[in-house]
């Protein structure tokens, strides 16, 4: 009756069950390119591979590790990246300013507002462009509850990759209060298209602001019962202290920055070490831990929720009256030129360089993500813990695959 | 901008500097040749004069003229960040020494301006692509490297009217590269 009939259709069950589907060999079936390369698929005595993903649930995304075991205990690993690159610089370049902000929205998807926040800096330091300061308090406010929001959902997240799954349920209460008033105030509860070079999209209304003044009342208090579930709970302190202990000499050496870089006793926070925005101006400090190890990072980023909404308040009390964008030509065309700015992301620094040449579009934005950086450690953390334990430092040092990938 | 801290970089690196060293907002840049990546680095990072043990961020670029290499570094000792440029590799056989020797961290950045430039940085035990597949050929983030859209092509010169953005294919001249001199 159709043409098809004499041939094997893709739809039928039975075709599907000849094909290799679904193997994935750990060992990649060409020679080793690099040095490392070859001495991470040569097996030692006793030694055996496993693969990790890329549709493994605790990876936050899709990423593959290779782990190299001997028995429980992991040997070495070697994550294997790109299963969700997407070519963000090259689009960049092929967009004029103004579009490349809505294109580096999903890098890190739980924190969209810093991904806007940096390239719209460098772009404002390529026009020497001058920002309304109530632009900059808007900025920052919407800022700090997305940091609020990302750090409730890495909570959240920590737990469940334990196997827990009561805390994120918790967490997204926090969570979805903050990214409805981010919705409100953005028109996106995720991606929010909200940074605009020279200011911002939309001024504060009055759904965010009653649903933020609702919110802040009993903030301090809620974060304390729902984030704070897991402080002392025995099972789980008892499973991440001491794991994937890191000091603050080697951290450096691996370029951490960010909370993860904290909890081994720096106080390096972008913030502070190169001031932007309204951030001088504002009280607050920064907390800081000596262990290095899971608890560490895990606690850490709880003071740090605490010291967003102190200056969550400070905005709110000192917001200034005037315009929310500067003026500016629709068409940008900035003179040739470099640029370079970096802002404190929840997982760290996250920063763009900019190239112009003279055009609308911009010539080359280089996307510095911390997630990134941070993923390539844990190769350094994991010898010698056990499986099991993968998912737990993984999920420790918060990576996002869309920023790692880009 | 800080203008001693200027003038430090320019004594101590007299020789090396292959361009006058600029400031502009909150950043100072010098430029050094390739070969000297090393040393000017490991300067930077060991001397209590400068101590820059942040590394912020390693970049390459095309100019469609050279390629080069950037790198970000922060210290406490001034409030500027520092850009190194490592100019004037060419564009068909670009190498760089490593810096993994001063930040292990910097593996996963050179490999990845390994992938999208082809910029091959010597001393790095691991250069192999990180983001496209293992048998991919070309380096996309190159300034020869269009994409398949026609907007791609277009050369970027002077503004172009919103309802115009795409152009005829034949309009695309055959060095229709991007450059630009920075």
């Amino acid at each position: 009756m159709t043409a098809t009939a004499g041939r094997p259709s893709a739809d039928d069950p039975r075709v599907m069950l000849d094909q290799d589907v679904g193997v994935f060999e750990p060992v990649p079936p060409y020679p080793p390119r690099t040095e490392r390369e070859a001495e991470f698929y040569t097996l030692g005595d006793g030694e055996m591979f496993i693969n990790l993903g890329p549709q493994h649930p605790s990876t936050h995304g899709v990423l593959r590790v290779v782990l190299k075991l001997d028995g429980e205990k992991v040997v070495d690993l070697d994550p294997v990246l790109g299963y969700l690159h997407r070519g963000v610089e090259k689009l960049c370049e092929n967009a004029d300013y103004h579009q490349t902000i809505s294109q580096v929205d999903p890098l890190e998807y739980v924190s969209s507002l810093f991904n806007e926040w940096a390239p719209v800096m460098s772009y404002e330091k390529l026009l020497d462009l001058e920002v309304p300061r109530r632009a900059e308090y808007i900025r920052v406010l919407s800022g700090e509850l997305n940091r609020v929001a990302s750090h409730a959902l890495f909570m959240g997240w920590m737990a469940l990759d334990l196997g827990g799954l009561t805390p994120i349920l918790w967490s997204f209460i926090e969570r979805d209060e903050i990214v409805e008033m981010l919705a409100a105030l953005t028109g996106q509860r995720m991606l929010f298209n909200y940074f605009r070079i020279g200011g911002v999209n939309g001024d504060l209304n009055h759904e965010f602001m009653s649903r933020l003044g609702d919110w802040m009342g009993r903030a301090t208090q809620q974060i304390d019962a729902s984030l704070g579930l897991l402080n002392e709970n025995e099972i789980f302190v008892r499973r991440m202290r001491g794991l994937g202990t890191i000091d603050s000499a080697t951290a450096l050496r691996m370029c951490w920055t960010g909370p993860n870089l904290r909890a081994t006793g720096l106080p390096f926070d972008i913030r502070r070490a190169h001031p932007y925005s309204i951030y001088p101006e504002i009280d607050f400090d920064i907390p800081t831990r000596t262990e290095g190890d899971c608890l560490a990072r895990y606690l850490l980023r709880f003071d740090e929720v605490k010291q967003s909404l102190r200056i969550i308040d400070q905005c709110l009390d000192r917001m200034p009256d005037g315009p929310i964008m500067a003026k500016l030509p629709r068409l940008l065309r900035p003179r040739p030129g470099r640029a370079y700015a970096a802002v404190e992301a929840p997982r760290g620094q996250y920063s763009t360089y900019a190239i112009s040449d003279g055009t609308d579009q911009p010539f080359r934005l280089r996307i510095h993500d911390p997630s990134f950086i941070h993923l390539q450690s844990v190769g350094l953390l994991m010898p010698g813990h056990l499986i099991a334990d993968t998912m737990a430092v993984m999920a420790s040092l918060d990576p996002i695959m869309g920023g790692v990938d880009k | 901008m800080d203008r001693l801290f200027r003038g430090r970089v320019e004594a101590r690196f007299e020789g090396r500097l292959t361009g006058p060293v600029r400031q502009r907002h909150d950043t100072t840049e010098m430029r050094i040749g390739p070969a000297d990546v090393p040393d000017v680095l490991r300067t930077l990072h060991d001397d209590p004069e400068f101590r820059f043990t942040f590394l912020s961020d390693l970049s390459g670029v095309d100019t469609g003229i050279v390629m080069q290499v950037v790198y970000h570094l922060w210290s406490d000792v001034t409030p500027d960040w520092l850009r190194i440029i490592a100019d004037g590799l060419p564009r068909d056989d670009p190498r760089v020494p490593s810096v993994t020797f001063l930040w292990k961290g910097a593996e996963w950045m050179e490999r990845e301006a390994y992938d999208m430039f082809g910029i091959v940085f010597e001393g790095n035990r691991d250069l192999r692509r990180i983001y496209m597949p293992p048998d991919y050929a070309s380096f996309p983030l190159r300034k020869d490297f269009y994409l398949a859209d026609d907007a791609a092509r277009s050369p970027g010169a002077g503004v172009r009217h919103m309802e115009q953005v795409h152009r005829p294919r034949e309009a695309a001249a055959a060095d229709a590269v991007r450059r630009v001199r920075a």
